[in-house]
């Protein structure tokens, strides 16, 4: 079964993130990476085939409808939330428990949450 | 750049529409991945919301909670992925998309590292 997780950060963190300067980011970041390779080494432990991507800051997102042939673009996110969306992992996994693993292993989730979407059609 | 565009759309609207009608969006999709197709990197169409699960870890412990993090007349059906110039481009090339016309198509950037 394939899964979509999607990695949601608490807006306060963004927030924060948002104020902090490049080498405040790029220092957080540092901080951040053994919790991050500790998941790459389970996922590499189960076998699992994942792939993922890492999202810009929210505040640069764009929303596009289009009505009566016309678009109409807003800035931001789609929707105001107290979480956002911060990336994703694509996953085929064996089963739903197996997803759930995997999913309370992102550092994402204990700060904000992962929702585990299956894929259509499987 | 990488720029996902993430598909929303009226889950009840999928679900009431007649089989000729679930056709012709099909088509447009398969229409659209034909036009766009050197700049589609990834992407799929998602289960019902009603199939979401979602996981927090506070203190140390798991909660699951069935449904998506957010209840929203319009959810998460689907995305793409482009490999496209930015968020212009993915702009001009979402507006072929059928969710575009009935919902909303977010679009965001994959975090780039800043040059040192």
């Amino acid at each position: 079964m394939k899964y979509l997780l999607l990695l949601n950060n608490d807006v306060r963190d963004i927030e924060s993130w948002q104020k902090l300067s490049d080498d405040g980011k790029k220092a957080l970041r540092t901080n951040e990476i053994p919790k991050w390779n500790e998941l790459f080494g389970w996922i590499a432990e189960q076998g699992l085939e994942v792939e993922g991507l890492e999202l810009a800051d929210p505040a640069d997102a764009r929303v596009i409808r289009i009505r009566d042939g016309e678009a109409i673009v807003s800035d931001g996110p789609f929707a105001e939330t107290k979480e956002l969306l911060g990336g994703y992992f694509l996953a085929e996994c064996k089963d739903l428990d197996q997803a759930i693993e995997l999913a309370e292993r992102v550092p994402v989730a204990a700060k904000g949450s992962v929702e585990i979407r299956p894929l259509a059609g499987q | 750049m990488k720029v996902l565009a993430l598909i929303y759309t009226d889950p009840r609207s999928w679900e009431t529409a007649s089989e000729a009608e679930r056709e012709d969006v099909g088509a447009r999709y398969r229409a659209f991945g034909d036009r766009a197709g050197e700049c589609i990197f990834g992407g799929a169409a998602l289960a019902s919301p009603r199939s979401a699960t979602t996981v927090r870890v506070r203190d140390g412990e798991t909660f699951v909670t069935d449904g998506p993090f957010a209840e929203t007349k319009e959810e998460l059906g689907g995305f793409y992925l482009f490999e496209c110039s930015g968020l212009d481009e993915a702009g001009e090339l979402v507006a072929a998309i059928p969710g575009a016309e009935r919902g909303a198509i977010e679009l965001r950037a994959a975090y780039e590292e800043a040059a040192a």
